[in-house]
């Protein structure tokens, strides 16, 4: 069966959308705690989004290099690469914002990482509704 | 887009909320687990309520969606990697079920100490702690892992 899996493009794909769906729970997690005034708990589940973060983008570059063999990427190769590189900086905002909060308790460190996580939700969905439908 | 790309969105989106929010109840339940006083535990776990119709959501759009796409695609219907799946699913929801009782059952301990003066307990230690409960999540979630195996392999 490993051997099969492997004979095919499985594990980039695999990883890629594990990883995603990951992220998602994670900045989830984060975003229901921020909501409910966790400080504590907000910061660590937004650190496990990052190994989610690096094993989505791992197999996006995985798949990328053996079957991205376009001249210009489609529109929905674009927002995913856009979303995964760009979003990074979102999600490390939210991660700051998280750790201010922790730290220093302030209400608009807390306002400040529940909308960054929901900014990061949005960003994901949008990526995932491009990449499914295969937009451009 | 294409009906084909249309009921794919949608069950991917499904998926996502299916996993992604079965991902955000076992954050919730790790850190309740590692919570020191009784009142975060039972915080924590109400806070799993929240994830449901997430979770919810992904169970129905997943089946709904799936199946719109079996009949699409014209999948044979003897193809075993979706019936595997459908197998897969129905005792990942069971089993998320059964997990989730006991959940509900720590968090009942957990806001009753949590009155009575907030000091944890061994009781509470040992039903958190509790293997058999946390061997049947840890099923749910494999069983989840094993449908996103069959999906993107397709055998």
């Amino acid at each position: 069966m490993i051997a099969a899996a492997f004979s095919r493009p499985f594990w980039p794909l695999f990883l890629h959308v594990l990883g995603a769906m990951t992220l998602f729970g994670a900045v989830l997690a984060a975003l229901i705690l921020a909501l409910a005034g966790q400080r504590r708990t907000t910061f660590l589940a937004l650190l496990t989004a990052v190994p989610a973060w690096v094993v989505m983008r791992a197999g996006a570059q995985w798949i990328y290099t053996k079957e991205g063999k376009w001249p210009t990427n489609p529109t929905w190769i674009s927002i995913g690469f856009d979303v995964a590189d760009m979003g990074l900086i979102v999600l490390l905002l939210a991660l700051g914002a998280a750790f201010w909060w922790r730290r220093g308790g302030s209400a608009h460190a807390a306002r400040a990482t529940a909308a960054l996580s929901g900014i990061y939700i949005a960003l994901l969905a949008l990526a995932w509704l491009a990449m499914s439908g295969k937009w451009g | 887009m294409s009906t084909y790309h249309w009921l794919l969105t949608f069950h991917i989106t499904a998926a996502f909320f299916f996993v992604g929010g079965s991902v955000a109840a076992a954050v919730l339940n790790a850190l309740a687990i590692r919570a020191e006083r009784p009142s975060e535990t039972a915080v924590l776990l109400r806070l799993v309520r929240r994830t449901l119709p997430v979770i919810f959501l992904g169970v129905g759009g997943t089946i709904v969606f799936g199946i719109a796409l079996w009949r699409c695609q014209r999948y044979s219907i003897g193809a075993g990697w979706i019936w595997g799946s459908l197998v897969l699913w129905a005792i990942a929801n069971a089993l998320g079920g059964i997990g989730g009782r006991h959940q509900e059952r720590a968090r009942e301990l957990a806001e009753r100490l949590a009155a009575e003066g907030d000091a944890s307990t061994p009781e509470l230690k040992a039903i958190l702690t509790d293997r058999k409960g946390n061997a049947v999540s840890w099923a749910a979630g494999l069983a989840t892992l094993g449908i996103l195996v069959l999906m993107v392999w397709k055998p």
